[in-house]
């Protein structure tokens, strides 16, 4: 239990000292967008695959709930608003930590236990600003191009599969989203997808860095890297939903007072 | 290309460990009790502390939805329920699953094969599928059994605490709402799901594992790759058991 906390601690400092180098140096403008163009070309097949199943499975358990009470109009918004609020950013992030994060920690570790972070400190570089940062920053950034394709792809799927099989036409579909889906529906998802991303990012690269112990130490890191991320996310989704729970309720509340 | 032939590769290696359900000699008991040690019950703590807050994220959301569209929360232990049962309760160990022994036994098998020690197996008269695929595949099927069947349970029970302490149900109307929508055939389903999850997981790994090469960069690759196909392939088969048990029965 300690060591949990330990770990969450020394996960949580390796992030500031991450975001106090980004700061305090310059030129990562062009190392973070090649960043972005690795993640983002490797991960997008997987994403907009899972993606456009996802939609296609929460579509149909919707809908086998909604046909019983005869509420069929409402599935487009409600489907709609669960890919948003809740599924889109952990689906993506869930894959982002299979596929980048267990490759940034294989790389990282792979460098640590073959002692090439230690020649590039002999040489003068900080290896923070030179390997860490951009990694960082190109994870979390991608993250966010990686939502929003995947929350349209998998939108599409809903719609494909409700209308192929449900006979629920896509304006029919799409005609109860207003109800349900707003600007602030967008921008929970957006922070949803910030804050997994950073925490896919942080955890793979802080295994990474500190791995130990051969190419075996290099395996365990990896594993671990892998885990520790879908539980922090578990965590921070059940955290995360209350409090924009709270703020969506409080912002609906103000609005009806002030008009 | 490559895609195919992995697959291909996979489907014979699911019916090859499968014949060794009939070979007796295959079936080396302390070995699989030892797989599933490794597998099932080291993943209990991390299953049950996900799954536990899944469930109490879950059931707010679908009470907030609820909220929104109907303003009426009394459908919420049959939604839940419904949903847990079919989808949640089994979808979120097998994907943890697949991050936790899917990598641990692509990394084992690969290293095993970059170090020739599958070579040995062979040149000693000994099929390595039988010796090494069949255990992990029986304690994989079995342990995702026990893992899918504690999730549920963990989930409802925390769906229905949020339910009875967040939204006034009491706790018979809760578990009564939910027993007018969880008949029979859910948990079928949910079985199904379990038994073809937990089979695919270490096959996956498995042909991963035997198809690496060169050194430990070929076996960190391995693993990345088996943990990716995994996932993707559980995600389709969920969807494909989840039309055919929604729409066809």
């Amino acid at each position: 239990m300690i060591q949990f906390f330990q770990e969450l601690g020394a996960t949580w400092l390796f992030f500031l000292g991450a975001v106090r180098t980004l700061l305090t140096t310059q030129n990562n403008f062009q190392p973070i967008l090649a960043q972005v163009a690795f993640v983002s070309y490797r991960s997008l097949s997987t994403v907009l695959f899972a993606g456009a199943f996802v939609g296609a499975i929460l579509v149909l358990q919707i809908d086998l709930i909604l046909a019983k009470y005869d509420a069929e109009i409402f599935l487009g918004g409600l489907n709609t608003s669960t890919v948003i609020r809740e599924v889109g950013p952990l689906i993506i992030s869930f894959l982002l930590a299979g596929k980048i994060g267990a490759f940034t920690a294989a790389e990282l570790g792979t460098m640590r236990v073959t002692e090439q972070i230690d020649a590039i400190e002999c040489l003068g570089t900080d290896p923070v600003h030179y390997l860490v940062v951009p990694r960082l920053c190109g994870i979390i950034l991608s993250s966010i191009i990686l939502l929003f394709l995947g929350l349209i792809v998998s939108i599409g799927g809903a719609m494909l599969v409700a209308w192929f099989a449900r006979d629920i036409n896509i304006l029919e579909f799409a005609s109860s989203i207003p109800k349900f889906v707003s600007i602030s529906t967008f921008v929970s998802a957006l922070l949803k997808a910030l804050i997994y991303g950073g925490i896919v990012a942080t955890v793979s690269c802080h295994r990474g860095f500190t791995a130990s112990g051969g190419a075996r130490g290099v395996g365990q890191a990896v594993t671990q890297a892998a885990i520790y991320t879908n539980l922090y996310i578990l965590f921070a989704n059940f955290g995360l939903s209350h409090f924009l729970d709270l703020v969506d309720t409080l912002a609906q509340s103000a609005s009806e007072a002030f008009l | 290309m490559s895609q195919v032939m992995i697959w291909s590769d996979i489907i014979q290696l699911f019916f090859k460990a499968s014949l060794n359900l009939f070979r007796f000699n295959a079936w080396r008991r302390s070995e699989i009790i030892h797989c599933m040690a490794q597998s099932g019950i080291k993943s209990i703590p991390i299953v049950v502390l996900s799954t536990a807050f899944a469930g109490v994220v879950v059931t707010q959301q679908i009470a907030w939805h609820m909220n929104l569209a109907l303003h009426d929360v009394s459908m919420i232990p049959g939604f839940t329920g419904q949903f847990i049962f079919r989808e949640l309760g089994i979808a979120i160990p097998a994907l943890l699953l697949v991050s936790k022994v899917g990598a641990s036994i692509a990394a084992e098998v690969g290293t095993m094969k970059v170090t020739e020690q599958i070579d040995a197996l062979k040149l000693l008269g000994i099929d390595p599928v039988e010796y090494l695929v069949f255990p992990r595949f029986i304690a994989g099927i079995l342990s995702s059994i026990c893992l899918t069947l504690l999730a549920v349970g963990v989930t409802l029970g925390c769906s229905t605490l949020v339910g009875v302490f967040g939204y006034n149900f009491s706790l018979l109307e809760f578990l009564n709402g939910m027993k007018h929508f969880i008949g029979m055939i859910d948990l079928v389903c949910a079985l199904v799901k379990g038994v073809t999850f937990g089979a695919l997981i270490p096959i996956v790994s498995c042909v991963y594992g035997f198809s690496c090469e060169g050194g430990a960069q070929g076996v960190g690759q391995a693993t990345t790759q088996a943990v990716v196909s995994a996932t993707t392939a559980i995600i389709i088969l969920d969807f494909l058991i989840t039309y055919f048990f929604t729409w066809v029965l």
